[in-house]
């Protein structure tokens, strides 16, 4: 940390811890009401818990997002946050309207359409609080003394995804229009702007990191991010399948969503390239491991998992099948709860100034929760695959296969448990740091640190156009 | 070796590319989904159903064209494998129909008690109309037929050609066969029927069908509201139902 400001990250992330905590409670009642367990039903049904279990990953991943922005903005800039104040109101509000909004759904209170349940004025109130969150984050790389292509792409990708909550917002008397608008936040969102986030924050955790030079990782990152929006613009195309829509989609999200994975392969080779190429060896050990396996795992969630069932003669047995809840998990998992995991892990003792990364705990962390996941990965993919033979192939009737599978949701529940010690441990690791300080900021000051050499970016145009504060 | 610059031309590049041909799709797209789903068909009821839909989050335990969750039965084409007048006595209340089995919620506005008649017909009727413009949309073939199923072994199989249920009426095929079987076909919820004619004399069969809460007041058998012909033809078929 080189500034006073980016401890309102902190505040950031400590959000993301109890809210990935809730999500998780949410997550094991969906599971017990899957294994017949429905004792919560008459208070809390299966839509009221998923919608929660759901909205509240996506109200901590965008928490996370933009805690890492505080973080990471200031010090690409290298200046101060413009305006504190404006983040702080930013951060109650955001939560205000993340709780609001959980409570209502369980007094029925929402718009039904997955993941873009958040009632119309919240959505209102979201928007302006990105809008003020998007405008102190421009004005601290505007006024700051240099342009880093990892600070535009971030920006960028923090930019577009705030467009692409609009088409969310409009709905239609047609079942038909709904569905394909829905599409342009969920599916350009996780497969499109988001990795544009994802991307920056990998290269910064890699230049800070590894000490690998700045215009190579940045070189690569273009290259990247290139692949995603080449592939994943148009493989949008693989929901509108069987969704209404004409069936040229079949052909075109077919042939450009198989090539989603190449970027997801992308970023995992970059990571490992990266890591084994840089001569530094960072102390903090930990941060690196959750940085590579944010990629190694996003590919195989993602990438991997997604490619299983996106050709459109596989996906007219699995589509909204429990295939697709198997995908679904590790992917979010790999690209984004790592991600954000792995950048707190990095700026915890660079906030702190403590340095509780070594010791058991924070590996234990690592490696229960993702072997939790692969675990909890196999048992969806069981059900799944049984659910498509069964359901799907063989005709028999829905709640008879369901209730086969009971028997695996428990299998679901003891992985989903190794997962949560994991995750248990993350969050106690977290409080063992406890608050941030500003002796660390001086303290970090006077250490060698990877970006000693970072002079930052020489790139012709972002450079040339940077003006100075 | 590729420079930064050559790097960021290929990202612009590409994405702006790839942006104007979704773009264009998109709106060629739009342009046929009118036809596709049948826009001039969505009547007012369809619409109401559709927000009842939304309102509810549905979608939240259900799939629709493969969309939603994956805890409860894909509708899409639930007209073609239930009866309205099934959907109907289910929706009044979803328990009764798979008692103990996994819950759907007991809507309040699909209730009579709760709502009055006139209000709880008019949702379920809306509800139907939704669905039944659902399952007419053009989706390439969603959801497909099982194609590794002997044709016995479907959920939805055929009545064999020397059943006794040739003869039965419509409501009887549709509705009572959900919870009791007759001949091996059909629900397990009530006890079978066959031989029922031996075990009861009509009248009380008359009594049972018509009003089974008169009878027996903590029974799980619905008031199915049958009067008339409807009901006369229905307790004719019953006493066939015999065994000696
Ligand atoms: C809490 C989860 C849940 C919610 C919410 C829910 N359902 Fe259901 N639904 C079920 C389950 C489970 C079944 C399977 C039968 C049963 O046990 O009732 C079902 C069955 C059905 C069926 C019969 C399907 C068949 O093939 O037999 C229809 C129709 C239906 N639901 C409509 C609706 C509508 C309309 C709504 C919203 C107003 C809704 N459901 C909300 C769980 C739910
Ligand atoms: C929702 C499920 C359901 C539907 C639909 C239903 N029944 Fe029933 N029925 C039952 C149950 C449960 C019982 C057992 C009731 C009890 O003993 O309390 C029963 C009992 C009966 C009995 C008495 C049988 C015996 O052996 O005791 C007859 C006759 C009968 N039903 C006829 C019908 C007819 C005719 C229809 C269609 C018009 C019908 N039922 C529709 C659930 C249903
Ligand atoms: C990090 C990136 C990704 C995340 C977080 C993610 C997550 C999800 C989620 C949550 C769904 C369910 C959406 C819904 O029904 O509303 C889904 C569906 C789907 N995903 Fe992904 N995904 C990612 C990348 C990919 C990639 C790269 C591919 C293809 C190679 C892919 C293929 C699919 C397909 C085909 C479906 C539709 C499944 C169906 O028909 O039911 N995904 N994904
Ligand atoms: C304690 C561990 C967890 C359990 C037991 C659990 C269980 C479940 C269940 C049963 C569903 C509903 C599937 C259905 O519709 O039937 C679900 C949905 C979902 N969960 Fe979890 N979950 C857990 C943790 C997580 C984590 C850590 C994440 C984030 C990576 C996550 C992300 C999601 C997503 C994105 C969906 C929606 C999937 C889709 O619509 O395809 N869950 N979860
Ligand atoms: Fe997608």
């Amino acid at each position: 940390m080189r500034f006073q400001s980016q401890k309102i990250a902190w505040y950031f992330f400590a959000a993301c811890m109890g809210l990935f905590v809730l999500q998780l409670i949410y997550g094991f009642i969906l599971g017990f009401d899957r294994m017949g367990w429905e004792g919560l039903h008459e208070i809390i049904p299966f839509n009221v818990a998923r919608a929660t279990h759901t909205n509240l990953l996506v109200v901590w991943l965008l928490a996370g997002f933009m805690g890492a922005a505080y973080y990471i903005i200031p010090e690409e800039a290298d200046r101060e946050i413009w305006s504190p104040k404006l983040a702080w109101i930013q951060y109650f509000s955001l939560l205000a309207v993340g709780v609001v909004a959980i409570i209502g759904y369980h007094f029925n209170i929402w718009e039904g359409r997955k993941f873009l349940e958040i009632p119309r004025p919240l959505d209102y109130l979201v928007v302006v609080n990105v809008l003020a969150f998007l405008f102190n984050i421009l004005m601290t790389i505007w006024k700051g003394k240099r342009m880093t292509t990892t600070a535009m792409v971030l920006f960028f990708g923090l930019l577009t995804a705030a467009l692409l909550y609009l088409p969310g917002m409009w709905t239609f008397d047609n079942l038909v229009h709904d569905s394909y608008f829905r599409w342009w936040v969920v599916h350009l969102w996780v497969e499109g702007v988001w990795e544009l986030i994802m991307g920056a924050i990998l290269s910064f955790l890699l230049i800070k990191l590894t000490g690998v030079d700045r215009e190579v990782i940045e070189k690569w990152l273009y290259i990247i991010v290139g692949f995603t929006f080449l592939s994943g613009i148009l493989g949008t195309g693989h929901h509108y399948y069987f969704t209404g829509g004409p069936s040229y989609w079949l052909m075109i999200g077919g042939v450009f969503s198989a090539l989603e994975p190449l970027a997801f392969l992308g970023m995992a080779l970059y990571a490992i390239a990266m890591a084994r190429r840089g001569g530094r060896k960072h102390p903090n050990r930990i941060a690196l491991s959750w940085t590579i396996g944010c990629a190694v795992m996003s590919f195989v969630g993602a990438g991997a998992l997604g490619f299983a069932h996106t050709l459109p003669q596989v996906n007219l047995w699995t589509h909204g099948t429990l295939v697709t809840a198997m995908h679904g998990h590790m992917a979010f998992w790999g690209a984004y709860c790592m991600l954000i995991l792995a950048l707190i892990s990095y700026a915890l003792p660079e906030m702190t100034g403590r340095k509780n990364y070594k010791g058991w705990m924070p590996e234990w962390a690592f490696w229960c929760s993702n072997i939790g996941m692969i675990c909890m990965t196999g048992a969806f993919a069981v059900m799944g695959v049984a659910q498509v033979y069964l359901e799907r192939k063989a005709g028999m009737d829905f709640l008879d296969v369901q209730e086969g599978l009971e028997v695996h949701a428990f299998a679901l529940i003891l992985a989903g448990a190794l997962f949560t010690f994991g995750i248990v441990l993350f969050v106690k690791n977290f409080i063992s740091y406890g608050l941030p300080s500003d002796e660390a900021m001086i303290a970090n000051a006077s250490e060698a640190d990877a970006t000693a050499s970072d002079s930052g970016s020489t790139d012709a145009i972002d450079g040339a156009a940077a003006p100075q504060a | 070796m590729l420079t930064k610059s050559a790097a960021k031309a290929f990202f612009l590049g590409g994405t702006a590319l790839c942006s104007i041909a979704f773009v264009l799709l998109s709106m060629d797209t739009l342009a046929q989904f009118p036809e596709r789903s049948n826009q001039d068909e969505m009547t007012e009821s369809v619409v109401r159903g559709h927000m009842i839909w939304n309102k509810n989050n549905c979608m939240g335990c259900h799939t629709l064209l493969g969309e939603g969750a994956y805890y409860a039965p894909e509708l899409t084409q639930v007209v073609k494998r239930r009866s309205d007048v099934w959907l109907t006595e289910f929706l009044k209340d979803p328990e009764r129909m798979f008692p103990g089995r996994r819950k759907m919620v007991k809507y309040d506005f699909y209730d009579a008690d709760e709502v009055g008649a006139e209000e709880a017909k008019k949702n379920i009727d809306d509800t139907l109309a939704f669905f039944h413009w659902v399952a007419r949309i053009d989706t390439n073939g969603f959801p497909a037929e099982p194609d590794m199923a002997p044709a016995n072994a479907l959920a939805t199989a055929p009545i064999a050609a020397n059943s006794i249920l040739n003869a039965a009426p419509e409501y009887v095929k549709s509705v009572c066969i959900g919870c009791h079987s007759i001949e091996g076909q059909g629900g397990t919820v009530g006890p079978a029927l066959d031989g029922v004619a031996d075990r009861f004399d009509a009248e009380y069969l008359r009594k049972w069908v018509a009003d089974p809460l008169s009878v027996k007041p903590d029974t799980t058998m619905p008031n199915l509201g049958l009067k008339g012909e409807q009901l006369d033809d229905i307790l004719n078929f019953l006493g066939t139902l015999k065994e000696n």
